[in-house]
């Protein structure tokens, strides 16, 4: 009934999570962090650039489960500086520019490996 | 005749959806739940469903018609906060004894007790399922953000 997604365009998992889990046209996407797939390390940069590769990796499992942006119902936002929102925000709404899906959005203490910001996703279709 | 109609019904339908307080796009399957009081400008939808099931984003105590953040301490932060989530539940057309799953956050955990205290009155009996913690910040300097999901 359920089924894990993998897929080399996203980073892989940094511990025993799948990157997504698809069950019954809904899809589960793992919180993620701004890692560069190819070398599994965490982008160079400030929050724009975090919040821009979090989203791409987010794209690359859509895409790799079958979904779109478009189908996304959920999103969770969790940063490491809520003064990092306003910009989080002006990059988040150029991948989710009409029909954004619903959000909550907080900061905590701490993120792995020292990340920004962290994403995680409700897809359905 | 016929394909003049067409578009006259298409615009009346339009029309009389915006004069509501709730705007539905059909988009992929999803639905998107807007107030007339939604700033435009927001990168996120009050609430979204899909299939049976809505999912409400996080809501903190602002006051619908300011746009601010209420005065006042927990108490009244978690009844503002409440009334918001109840607003959009009940404009998707979905009631609070819908709501299966919230999720509470708090910026101190010594909250935890008063926000049940007014929590307990929005949902007194069969309450939803639930996890609570205290997180580092909340936007606008909030004290509290609640999230649901309901199934109907």
């Amino acid at each position: 009934m359920k089924k894990i997604i993998t897929t080399q365009a996203a980073p892989s998992a940094v511990g025993p999570y799948s990157q997504a889990v698809e069950v019954n046209g809904t899809l589960f996407i793992s919180g993620q962090i701004p890692l560069d797939p190819s070398t599994g390390k965490i982008i160079s940069g400030g929050i724009a650039e975090q919040t821009e590769q979090v989203l791409r990796n987010v794209g690359a499992i859509l895409e790799a489960a079958g979904y779109t942006y478009e189908d996304v119902v959920k999103s969770t936002c969790f940063l490491k500086d809520i003064s990092d929102f306003k910009a989080m925000n002006e990059v988040y709404s150029r991948f989710y520019p009409s029909n954004p899906p619903a959000r909550s959005a907080f900061a905590v203490k701490d993120i792995p490996l020292g990340a920004l910001i962290e994403i995680e996703t409700i897809a359905m279709k | 005749m016929k394909n003049i109609m067409i578009p006259l019904v298409l615009m009346l339908t339009v029309s009389l959806s915006s004069c509501t307080d709730k705007s539905a796009d059909k988009v992929a399957g999803k639905r998107v739940v807007t107030l007339s009081t939604t700033p435009a400008s927001r990168p996120y939808s009050p609430a979204v469903e899909a299939g049976n099931m809505l999912f409400v984003s996080g809501q903190i105590a602002v006051d619908p018609v300011t746009g601010k953040l209420i005065e006042g301490g927990i108490e009244e932060q978690t009844r503002q906060v409440l009334e918001n989530l109840t607003k959009v539940i009940e404009t998707a057309g979905y009631k609070r004894e819908n709501v299966v799953k919230c999720t509470v956050l708090m910026t101190d955990i010594t909250h935890y007790q008063v926000m049940n205290k007014i929590y307990m009155e929005f949902f007194p009996s069969e309450p939803p399922a639930r996890a609570a913690f205290a997180v580092k910040d909340l936007p606008m300097g909030a004290l509290i953000e609640i999230e649901a999901i309901a199934v109907r």
